[in-house]
């Protein structure tokens, strides 16, 4: 196409003639030559899809088009085959072959090719059916992924430079100006500045000459959204900034690219060509007088230059570093002219504002923030790429709508936007509609458009050093503040990550963040402290953790612990040294490696939550070890055999520690205190020790007997239990406090919580501890037929395990979520449903009702919609109109939680929440009483064994210090751990599996369901350990 | 493969291309782009060449190459090394294996041996954390590495036997 275009018939010729074209062709297929695809060889598809196209003699049917980035990267390479949008995924030969044979030859889909949504498990042929694109909207990207980035025709058939040539023929400099101004649209760069405004003060400026510049210097980690664009519809790019040029009164143009760009730079350079060839862009464009033309720089690495006066100075050929404001430069900007210099996507709206007017554009987004914003998703999120959304969209939609939520059932922790300059955004406001001004107040910023997932093995501290060390690397160097004050807040940082920290580093890094902000030159300077004030407003915590505890919770900060595992094991049991004893054979001595750090291994071996498996860094080759069916192994091999558990203990000190409650918490401290020669008498209400583990658990899970004999190698170490002793009855808590040194209070949560709906008291209501602990005491208890269970956490799964095996015909549980939100343990409640319970999800009890008896006779229940998110990502439920409906049942467990009570104690004695659980002061566990700790649920409300097990050894440490002690717990002879790693190629294996009682078998009765590790498997499954501990 | 220019072809290229940009100073970053095209790198002597031809004080031309990150007064090897200290490479050991390599080479963080077969840099995670510590070689991954392994893959390279070690 050489010919020049002079006017609108030009353009519509174009249009006509490649549309015209277009109609011969069957099929298009658009084939992304996005950067990410291209990486994922997109090309060597695009050259089997030519040659399969021309073996099927099919070339003059179907026209390929080489288009830029479709969005979803991680699924790439992909194409979508036209007409019917059909898109197909991740890319291979094969898979051309079989869809040039099945679907552009015989007009069949092949499905399997499509998109597969990891929710429903479907595979979704239709584009535009797929959840990351059903909530987008196009404006500035509408041509990306849809066009072949190099055909100026297609451009103008998309109704491309009908808007510039508008101008030109119809609109003053004032009018156009007036109507970008009346749409609102502002910076996309991030700092929001009204555009219209920006241009009208650069054309009331006079001068001989002015300049356009479009700000190409995408440098954020995590930001690919201009790139995209300019690879993918250069000519909206060149479109915008004539529009601009016109409006202001320029006549050159520059794009700024990073010299990391080469592919944006290689199709701009081509489209500006063709834009030149066909009398676009050169002298009197469209015969209106207007000059117009654009030269491309490159940039050479330096992340200030996407500064704008820095970056003038580097298109003058000169270092990057910024230049005071004012002059603006709108008044003296590149080579002292008046200059407007804007980001790519800016002028990426600029068309589509003058086509389809303010009052269109305005009429999406927010109050101040008009239109859309391009988003480049990264980190840990399940579709990482770009997208488009209106103004106003909530993060929750952007991340688990569109961006498909966090990969491998991680938690979301943060979004963090606007990079270097930026903030994070936390779960407590994935509601909040995003646009300028909303983040702005979350302490972040609208950005350039990078979004950074990050889940809850993410370090807010590491991100915070690693922001500062990013900045302190691109600092130019020109100011003392942003030179030196960068530097010192990263080794401030370094310090903290390091475990070296101090608490006056926090408010040093609080008075330099502020001090940087107020003086620095430009714009990076002012910005740098923002991801070190924004991770200190939000997550506080999470630095005083690692200065006053040395403790990392995401465990990132290597030097703060022995390995992933350790560091998330609440009583920090070195769990890759016990798997490596395994591995060797020597199973006692990994038991006694566990009991130093815990009584109760075979307990938690049978029912621990194990947070570590979480951790475990194997879970990113195949799978988590699986860390408690080992020591489930180690204990049962322990217990079962005749050989004694021997306990180490000092000689007696001659003091006393009553503990009140002989559950796992309470038995723990006195373990600990007891091996320190203390005497220690626990106080138990009931005829059993053990606590919930004894009436709370049932049998098939932790068996009765293993139980016992943990609880007897405690009494071995001196702990003098006293059963039938209730404290304020038999026994009064002054006498207690009058006669021993120090109490530990350790009762838990003993009393269901109700549902707080009507009917809970009619016959045939059970709650759900009282159902478990009846039962595991062996009372009579009356089972209903048909027994419905409400609640989703461990209690309620339980619960229905336990009516199953009582005789009841049908179990069902009613939930309020759905089934992957359920609190409990997931393996539970895979057991729980294929034992036959059946779980009802998005359901909600409105009331128990009763027969003219007064028994249980139905349930009126609602259908839950969610609606909105939760600080964990969960959904928010919310009451379905007009969906009641009967459930019929003879009996109900509601289940939903518990609470505490201790009526030995005057509630205006001590310091309680607002839940009625202890404050404790969290340096010592000591309540507001002299002398008197508490730990456990009774602290924290409803939690798991081992945070309880931590608690107790925690207070013994306190308490031992209160009494004059180290601190120092005794824990018997130090036990040497293999270091002979062996250096072999790891192989991808999955768990061994352990031997499972099967359902059938399981579900009339109350054996134990988890037959344990046979000897070979414990030990394959050992071995398969990466030793995160070791240091080389 | 591209074809090694004699020193004065490739100040002849470079001649050529400052007069394509009419030696004007606001062009000096694109003539610099050139340069590390042309040369490999931007040695002093070029930093001179183009302070002279385009008549630029040396000092500023000197200013804007070391400004830029993109520019490089050293060469780089024919093996980039890249050693991963990204948290899970450090905790296992990345810094002794920086250390061997460091050893073996005998040279430091962002420097190029003396023969130009070996440049060394320091990576923040290459996302290969459960195979920690990692380092790459060019685009090559080496996993789960300890200093006797990082012995045996640079002796392997120093012999020129690259294709051996693709087994690791």
């Amino acid at each position: 196409m050489s010919k020049t275009i002079r006017n609108a018939e030009d353009l519509k010729i174009i249009s006509t003639e490649f549309n015209d074209r277009l109609k011969l062709y069957r099929h298009t297929i658009n084939l992304c030559y996005g950067a990410g695809c291209l990486s994922s060889d997109s090309k060597s598809i695009c050259q089997s899809l030519e040659k399969e196209l021309e073996d099927k003699g099919l070339v003059q049917s179907v026209k390929i088009n080489n288009t830029g980035c479709m969005g979803m990267c991680a699924e790439g390479p992909m194409m979508v085959v036209n007409p019917g949008m059909t898109l197909y995924c991740r890319l291979t030969e094969d898979k051309i072959r079989e869809i040039v044979d099945s679907h552009i030859i015989n007009g069949n889909i092949v499905e399997k090719y499509c998109y597969l949504d990891k929710k429903t498990k479907e595979y979704i042929p239709k584009m535009e059916d797929i959840e990351f694109y059903r909530k987008q909207y196009k404006i500035v990207l509408k041509n990306c992924g849809r066009i072949d980035f190099n055909s100026l025709e297609e451009y103008i058939a998309n109704d491309g430079y009908s808007a510039l040539e508008k101008v030109l023929s119809s609109m003053s400099r004032e009018e156009t100006i007036e109507e970008i101004a009346k749409s609102g649209l502002r910076g996309r760069g991030g700092g929001g500045f009204p555009t219209g405004l920006k241009w009208k003060l650069a054309m009331k400026t006079e001068a001989s000459n002015k300049y356009v510049i479009c700000n190409a210097d995408e440098g954020d980690p995590g930001a690919f959204m201009d790139r995209s664009l300019i690879e993918g519809d250069p000519h909206s790019v060149i479109e915008g900034m004539m529009i601009a040029g016109y409006s202001i009164g320029a006549n050159k143009g520059v794009v700024y690219v990073r010299a990391e760009y080469p592919l944006a730079i290689d199709r701009l350079d081509k489209a500006i060509h063709k834009a030149r060839e066909s009398g676009l862009l050169g002298e009197n464009i469209f015969d209106s007088g207007f000059n117009f033309d654009i030269e491309v720089r490159i940039g050479a690495g330096a992340f200030v230059c996407g500064e704008e006066t820095a970056l003038m100075n580097s298109v003058e050929g000169r270092r990057g570093e910024p230049r005071q404001k004012p002059p603006y430069p709108s008044d003296e900007g590149l080579f002292k002219k008046p200059t407007i210099i804007n980001n790519v996507e800016t002028f990426g709206n600029i068309a589509s504002i003058i086509l389809k007017g303010a009052h269109w554009f305005s009429s999406i987004g927010t109050e101040n923030s008009k239109g859309t914003k391009i988003f480049a998703l990264a980190g840990d999120i399940n579709n990482t790429g770009i997208i488009e959304v209106p103004m106003g969209i909530s993060l929750g939609e952007i991340v688990y709508d569109i961006g498909g939520g966090i990969p491998g059932d991680k938690k979301f922790k943060v979004a963090q936007t606007g990079g270097p300059s930026g903030g994070c955004i936390t779960g407590e406001y994935l509601n909040t509609p995003i646009d300028y001004d909303s983040l702005k107040e979350l302490g972040a910023i609208m950005g350039s458009g990078g979004l950074v997932c990050m889940d809850e093995d993410t370090c807010m501290v590491d991100v915070a050093r690693y922001f500062m060390e990013f900045v302190q690397d691109e600092s130019c160097g020109k100011c003392v503040a942003c030179r030196i004050g960068t530097k010192r807040m990263l080794e401030i940082l370094e310090r903290i990550t390091l475990g070296q920290g101090s608490k006056k580093d926090i408010e040093d890094l609080k008075d330099l963040g502020q001090v940087i902000k107020d003086t620095a030159l430009c714009g990076l300077g002012q910005t740098a402290p923002n991801p070190v004030l924004s991770t200190l407003d939000y997550f506080m915590d999470e630095y005083l953790d690692h200065i006053e505890e040395g403790y990392c919770t995401a465990g990132v900060c290597g030097e703060l612990f022995l390995s992933p595992c350790e560091n998330a094991c609440p009583a920090g049991i070195n769990v890759p040294g016990y798997l490596a004893l395994v591995a060797r054979g020597r199973i006692e001595d990994a038991y006694n490696l566990i009991r130093q750090e815990n009584p109760f291994p075979a307990v938690c071996g049978d029912i621990c939550t194990h947070p570590c498996e979480y951790k475990c860094r194997r879970a990113q080759i195949d799978e988590a070890i699986a860390i408690s069916d080992i020591k489930k192994y180690i204990a049962e091999q322990v217990l079962n055999s005749d050989k004694p558990i021997t306990t180490s203990v000092l000689p007696k000190n001659g003091k006393k520690v009553a503990v009140i409650g002989a559950g796992p918490s309470g038995l723990t401290c006195g373990y600990y205190l007891a091996r320190l020669g203390y005497d220690i008498d626990v106080f138990e209400e009931q005829d059993v020790a053990g606590g919930v583990l004894a009436f709370g658990i049932p049998q098939y899970r932790l068996p009765k007997e293993i139980l016992k004999k943990e609880i007897d190698s405690i009494r071995q170490a001196g702990v003098n239990i006293i059963l039938n002793h209730k404290v304020g009855k038999d026994i009064e808590f002054q006498e207690l406090k009058n006669n021993y040194h120090a109490v530990y209070i350790a009762t838990g949560t003993q009393f269901s919580r109700k549902v707080g709906i009507d009917g809970e008291d009619l016959k045939g209501v059970y709650h759900g501890l009282d159902f478990l602990k009846d039962v595991n005491l062996g009372k009579d208890v009356a089972i209903g037929k048909r027994v419905a269970i409400i609640g989703g956490g461990s209690t309620a799964i339980d619960a229905s395990r336990v009516a199953l095996r009582m005789g009841a015909q049908e179990v069902h549980i009613l939930y309020r979520r759905r089934i992957e939100d359920m609190p409990a343990d997931k393996r539970e409640v895979k057991d729980a449903l294929d034992e036959g319970i059946q779980i009802h999800e998005l359901v909600m009890p409105l009331e128990i009702s009763g027969n003219s008896e007064n028994s249980v006779e139905k349930i009126i229940c609602s259908r839950i919609e969610l609606e909105g998110f939760d600080s964990k990502g969960r959904r928010k439920p919310v009451k379905k109109e007009n969906s009641d409906f009967d459930f019929q049942v003879d009996m109900v467990i509601p289940a939903v939680s518990q609470y505490s009570d201790f009526p030995f104690i005057r509630k205006d004695e001590v310091e309680l929440t607002s839940y009625g659980s202890f404050v404790i002061d969290s340096k010592n566990n000591m309540t507001s009483m002299e002398g008197v700790f508490a730990g456990g649920d009774v602290v924290r409300g409803s939690d798991v064994v081992i945070t309880a097990i931590a608690d107790g050894k925690k207070s013994a440490v306190e308490i031992d210090k209160y009494l004059g002690g180290t601190g120092d717990l005794h824990k018997g002879d130090q036990i040497e751990i293999p270091d002979d790693f062996e250096e072999h190629e790891i192989f991808e294996h999955e768990r061994f599996p352990m031997k499972v009682l099967s359902a059938d078998k399981r579900k009339g009765n109350f054996d134990e369901v988890n037959k344990g590790y046979h000897r070979l498997n414990a030990i394959a499954e050992a071995m398969r350990c990466l030793r995160c501990d070791r240091r080389i | 493969m591209t074809v090694k220019l004699s020193e004065d072809k490739m100040y002849e290229t470079l001649s050529q291309v400052i007069s394509d940009y009419h030696a004007n100073e606001d062009n000096l970053i694109q003539v610099l782009h050139m340069a590390q095209v042309i040369f490999g790198y931007i040695p002093m002597e070029v930093e001179k060449y183009i302070s002279r031809e385009m008549d630029i004080p040396y000092s500023r031309v000197s200013g804007v190459v070391s400004f830029y990150s993109f520019f490089s007064t050293q060469p780089k090897g024919q093996y980039m090394i890249s050693v991963c200290l990204g948290t899970a490479c450090y905790v296992r050991g990345g810094k002794k294996v920086l250390e061997k390599i460091k050893e073996m080479t005998g040279i430091e963080v962002g420097e190029t041996s003396q023969d130009r077969r070996f440049s060394l840099q320091v990576m923040r995670c290459i996302g290969a954390c459960g195979l920690a510590p990692a380092i790459m070689i060019n685009d090559k991954v080496y996993k789960q590495l300890n200093p006797t392994k990082v012995e045996k893959i640079l002796n392997s390279y120093m012999k020129g036997d690259a294709v051996n070690v693709e087994n690791y």
